[in-house]
C-alpha cells in the first residue's frame, strides 16, 4: 500500500504545485467557467425533457426509465471504451514506465497505481457531465437523500468495474498485438461507432417528437423493445439501483450496490492476479513490438507538387504524410466527414412546404443565413485542422528555425497547404446546400463569392492565431482547440465572417425589395451596396494579411522565450546554478 | 568563415553569453568547450539562428546572420544535441524533406543521400518510420541531412551524445574529411579527447565568457604543467571560477 501510495505521489504532487500564475490562474477560471455553463445546460435539458414525460400520461414513467437505461447502457459502453484507450496509455504506453519499472517495486504494485491513475483519468469527466442529468431525474422526481447517496456510490462502482473490465480485457490482448496498434483500432472502432450512432440518430428525425403524430409511431417503437435488460450488465444494477432509490425509504438499493461493490472488488482481485502473472511480460512485449516499414518508391506526391518551389513541397509532403499517419489526426476527418453529411442532410428535409411564407422568399433567406453556417463549419474545421497546424511541428520546430526559410515565408506557405483543400470544400458545401434549396441566380452567385472571400481569411486567422498560440509539447496539438488561443481563433473568425455577412445583409435587403415590392434602386441605394460590399472586402484582405504578420511576429517571441526557457531547464544549467 | 562579433544575450538579469568575439577561419575545425551552463549552446543557437542576440552579431561567409538570416542559413549544416525529428517520416522521406528545403536537385538529392546514408550506417533502415529508430540512429539521420546540401559551415551542439563507438569515429573522420575540402566546422563539446584530436583550435568559455583560444599547444603554453586538454581546461575553468 506504501508503494502504490509513493507511485501515485509525484502525480498528486504535480496536481497542486503547478504555478498559479495570474495568466494560468485567469485561463482556468475561463474554462471553468465554460465547463459550468456546459453542465448547466445538460441539468436544464434534461430537466425539461423529464419533466415533459412527467407530463406524458400513462406512458410518462416509462419513457422516463426507458430514457435512464438508455443513458446508463451508454455511460456504461463510454466508459469502457474510455477506460481501454487510457489503460493502454497509462500501463504500456507512458513515457515515464521505463523508469517506473526499474524501481524495486513488485509489477503488480505499478500495475495498481498505474489502473488507479488510468480509471479516474478515464471516468471524471463522462461522471461529471452526466451527473446532471441524473440529479435533474431526482429533482423531478422528488427524490431525497437515499437516491443522491445512492447516486454518488453507484456511479463510483461503475466507473471501477470499467476501469477493471477494461484492464483485463487489454493486458492479454498486448502480449499479442502491440499496445499502439490495439489503441489505433480502438480509436477507429469508437470512431465508426460514434459516427453511426450520429448520423442515424439524426437520420431517424427525433424532431418527431414534438409532433403528435409521429411521436404516436415512436411510442409504438420504443414498446416494442421494451424487453427487460439483462441483469448480467452492470448498468442495469446501476438503473436497478436508482430506480428503487426513486421511490423512497427501501433496503431495495442497497441489494443492487452491494452486487456491484462484491463485484467491483472481484474485478480488482482478479486484476491483481492477471498483472501478476502477465503485466511485465505485456509491458515487456510493447517495447519491442517491430518497427513499421513503409515503401520509399512512392513518388506521386513529389511528382504532383514537382512544379512548386523546394521549401513549400518539403513542409506540403511532410504535413500531408505525418497527417495520414497519425490517427490521431486522420481520425477526425471522420468526424469531420459526419459533420458535413448532417448540415446538408438537415438542409435536405427542410419543411418549406409547411411554412406559412412563400417558399421562394424562405429558401432564399435561408440561402443567405447558410453562408453565415458554411463559414461556422470552416471555422470549427479550422479550428481542428488549422489551428493546430503550427502546433504540430512539436520540438522538431527547430529544423524550420534554422533552415532557409523565414518565419513569414514558412507561415505562408502553411496558409497555401490549408487553403486550397478548404476553399474547394467551402464552395463544395455552399453550391450543394444552394442547389438544395433551389434558390435563385443571385443568391448563388453572393453566397460562392462572398465564401471565396471569406474562406482566406478563415485559414489565414487559424495559421496566425496558431503560431501566435503554439503549444509544441502537446502530445495531441489536435486538442489545442480547447486553449485560449483555440476559443480566441474561434472568437475572432466567428466575429469576422459575421461581420462581413453582417454587411451583406444591407445589398441583400434592396435585392429582395427589388424582387418581391418592384422597388426601383435609387442613387443612395447604389451607394449604400457599394459602401458595405467595398468594406466586406477590405475587411475580407485584411484578414488575411494581419493575422499572418501578428502570428510571424508572435511566433518569433515565443520562441525566444522557448528557447530560453529550454536552457534554463538542461539539468546541466540547473545544477550549475545551484 | 564564421565571425562572431561581440554577441551578448542575457536572460532576464542572467548574462548568459557577454562579448563574444570570435573568428573561425575557413577550413578549421573549432572546438568550444566548457562547463555546464557556461554558455555553448546559446552561442551555438545564435550562430545557426534559432535565437537572436541581445547584442553583436554573426557573419557566416560574411553574410550576416542578423540582416539577412535566411541567405546566411543556406550555408550551414546546423547539428544540434538532441534529436528531435519528425518521428512519422521515414530516414529517406525526412532526407528528402530537407533536400526540398534547401533546394538540392532531385538527381543530386538520389545521389548524395544514398552515399551518406550509406556512410552513417542507415541504408537498411531507411523505410522504417523514424519512430523507431534508436537515439544514436536519430542523431546519425540528423548529421547525414545536414550534410546533404554540402555546406560550407557546420555548425554542431555535443556532437557524439547518444554514439556508439563506431559512429564516434566515422563522425570524427568525416568531420576531419570535410575541414580538408575546405569545410568550416564549429563544435561544442565536453569530449575533451576528441577536441584534442580534431580540432584545429579550441575556445573555452566560463560563466558566458570566452577565457582562452588558440591551438592545443598555444594553450598549453599558457598554462602551467599543462600535459593535455584536460589540464588545460580545469587549470583555465578552475582559476575562472575561483576570481568570479
Amino acid at each position: 500500500m506504501k508503494n502504490i501510495q509513493a507511485l501515485l505521489t509525484p502525480r498528486i504532487m504535480a496536481m497542486f504545485r503547478k504555478g498559479m500564475s495570474g495568466k494560468k490562474l485567469m485561463g482556468m477560471t475561463f474554462f471553468a467557467g465554460i465547463g459550468s455553463i456546459i453542465w448547466a445546460l445538460v441539468f436544464y435539458g434534461s430537466y425539461r425533457v423529464l419533466m415533459y414525460f412527467k407530463q406524458v400520461e400513462s406512458i410518462g414513467d416509462f419513457l422516463t426509465f426507458k430514457l435512464l437505461s438508455m443513458i446508463l447502457l451508454t455511460l456504461f459502453s463510454l466508459l469502457i471504451f474510455s477506460a481501454i484507450l487510457t489503460a493502454l496509455s497509462k500501463l504500456f504506453l507512458s513515457h515515464d514506465l521505463g523508469l517506473v519499472h526499474a524501481l524495486p517495486v513488485k509489477s503488480e504494485t505499478i500495475f495498481l497505481s498505474r489502473w488507479i491513475e488510468s480509471t479516474f483519468d478515464s471516468s471524471w469527466m463522462m461522471i461529471l457531465y452526466t451527473a446532471p442529468a441524473f440529479i435533474a431525474l431526482g429533482i423531478v422526481n422528488n427524490a431525497g437523500l437515499l437516491y443522491y447517496s445512492s447516486l454518488l456510490i453507484s456511479l463510483l462502482l461503475i466507473s471501477i468495474i470499467a476501469g477493471g473490465l477494461s484492464s483485463l480485457i487489454i493486458m492479454p490482448i498486448v502480449l499479442i498485438l502491440p499496445a499502439t496498434r490495439i489503441r489505433s483500432i480502438f480509436v477507429f472502432l469508437g470512431l465508426i461507432l460514434f459516427i453511426g450512432i450520429y448520423v442515424s440518430f439524426r437520420i431517424m428525425q427525433p424532431e418527431r417528437f414534438v409532433n403528435p403524430e409521429g411521436f404516436a409511431s415512436i411510442v409504438l417503437y420504443l414498446r416494442s423493445i421494451s424487453t427487460p435488460s439483462t441483469p448480467m450488465i452492470p448498468s442495469t444494477w446501476v438503473y436497478e439501483t436508482l430506480k428503487t432509490a426513486l421511490d423512497g425509504p427501501t433496503t431495495a438499493p442497497f441489494f443492487n450496490i452491494a452486487i456491484m461493490l462484491s463485484f467491483a472488488l472481484a474485478l480488482i482481485c482478479l486484476n491483481v492476479i492477471v498483472a501478476r502473472l502477465i503485466y511485465f511480460k505485456a509491458y515487456s512485449k510493447t517495447q519491442t513490438a517491430q518497427s513499421r516499414l513503409h515503401s520509399g518508391d512512392n513518388q506521386f506526391l513529389y511528382r504532383l507538387l514537382s512544379h512548386i518551389p523546394g521549401p513549400a513541397r518539403a513542409i506540403m509532403i511532410k504535413d500531408i504524410k505525418t497527417f495520414f499517419r497519425d490517427q490521431t489526426q486522420w481520425s477526425q476527418l471522420f468526424l469531420i466527414a459526419a459533420l458535413i453529411v448532417i448540415y446538408l442532410y438537415n438542409f435536405s428535409v427542410l419543411p418549406f412546404d409547411k411554412s406559412p411564407m412563400k417558399a421562394y422568399y424562405i429558401e432564399n433567406l435561408f440561402s443567405f443565413l447558410n453562408i453565415a453556417l458554411a463559414a461556422f463549419v470552416m471555422t470549427a474545421i479550422g479550428a481542428r485542422f488549422v489551428f493546430p497546424s503550427i502546433s504540430h511541428e512539436g520540438h522538431a520546430f527547430w529544423i524550420i528555425q534554422s533552415g532557409p526559410v523565414s518565419m513569414r515565408m514558412y507561415l505562408w506557405i502553411k496558409w497555401l497547404e490549408y487553403f486550397l483543400p478548404l476553399i474547394v470544400l467551402s464552395e463544395l458545401l455552399i453550391v450543394t446546400t444552394n442547389i438544395l434549396l433551389h434558390v435563385n441566380p443571385f443568391m448563388k452567385n453572393l453566397s460562392v463569392m462572398t465564401m471565396f472571400c471569406i474562406t482566406p481569411g478563415i485559414v489565414a486567422m487559424g495559421i496566425g492565431l496558431g503560431g501566435a498560440y503554439p503549444d509544441f509539447k502537446s502530445e495531441n496539438p489536435a486538442q489545442a482547440v480547447t486553449s485560449f488561443g483555440g476559443l480566441m481563433y474561434m472568437f475572432c473568425s466567428s466575429a469576422f465572417f459575421g461581420s462581413v455577412i453582417l454587411l451583406e445583409t444591407g445589398p441583400v435587403y434592396l435585392f429582395f425589395k427589388v424582387h418581391f415590392q418592384s422597388h426601383l434602386l435609387t442613387i443612395v441605394d447604389w451607394i449604400w451596396i457599394t459602401f458595405s460590399l467595398t468594406l466586406g472586402l477590405f475587411i475580407c484582405i485584411l484578414a488575411v494579411i494581419l493575422p499572418i504578420r501578428f502570428g510571424e511576429k508572435q511566433l518569433t517571441i515565443k520562441m525566444q522565450k522557448l528557447r530560453h526557457r529550454d536552457l534554463e531547464k538542461e539539468p546541466d544549467n540547473i545544477s550549475e546554478k545551484k | 568563415m564564421i565571425k562572431l562579433v561581440n554577441l551578448t544575450k542575457k536572460y532576464g538579469k542572467h548574462t548568459a553569453i557577454s562579448n563574444i568575439h570570435l573568428t573561425v577561419n575557413a577550413g578549421e575545425i573549432f572546438g568550444f568547450i566548457g562547463p555546464n551552463g557556461a554558455g555553448k549552446t546559446t552561442t551555438i543557437q545564435i550562430m545557426a539562428g534559432l535565437l537572436l542576440p541581445d547584442t553583436g552579431n554573426v557573419l557566416l561567409s560574411d553574410i550576416s546572420m542578423n540582416d539577412d538570416p535566411v541567405q546566411a542559413k543556406k550555408l550551414v549544416g546546423y547539428i544540434p544535441d538532441r534529436p528531435f525529428i519528425y518521428e512519422k517520416l521515414t530516414g529517406i522521406e525526412y532526407m528528402r524533406f530537407i533536400a526540398d528545403f534547401y533546394q538540392v536537385s532531385t538527381n543530386v538529392f538520389f545521389k548524395r543521400s544514398e552515399q551518406l546514408l550509406n556512410q552513417f550506417g542507415l541504408i537498411n533502415y531507411q523505410n522504417a518510420l523514424i519512430e523507431s529508430y534508436s537515439h544514436g540512429m536519430k542523431q546519425r539521420l540528423i548529421m547525414a541531412s545536414a550534410l546533404l546540401h554540402d555546406p560550407p559551415i557546420i555548425i554542431v551542439d555535443e556532437p557524439m551524445v547518444g554514439l556508439d563507438p563506431a559512429a564516434i569515429k566515422l563522425v570524427r573522420d568525416i568531420f576531419m574529411e570535410f575541414s580538408h575540402k575546405g569545410t568550416t566546422i564549429f563544435m561544442s563539446t565536453h569530449t575533451l579527447s576528441l577536441a584534442e584530436q580534431i580540432c584545429h583550435r579550441v575556445g573555452i568559455i566560463q560563466n558566458g565568457r570566452l577565457t582562452a583560444t588558440g591551438t592545443i599547444s598555444e594553450l598549453k603554453q599558457s598554462a602551467a604543467r599543462a600535459n593535455d586538454l584536460e589540464d588545460i581546461f580545469f587549470q583555465l575553468t578552475r582559476s575562472e571560477k575561483a576570481e568570479s
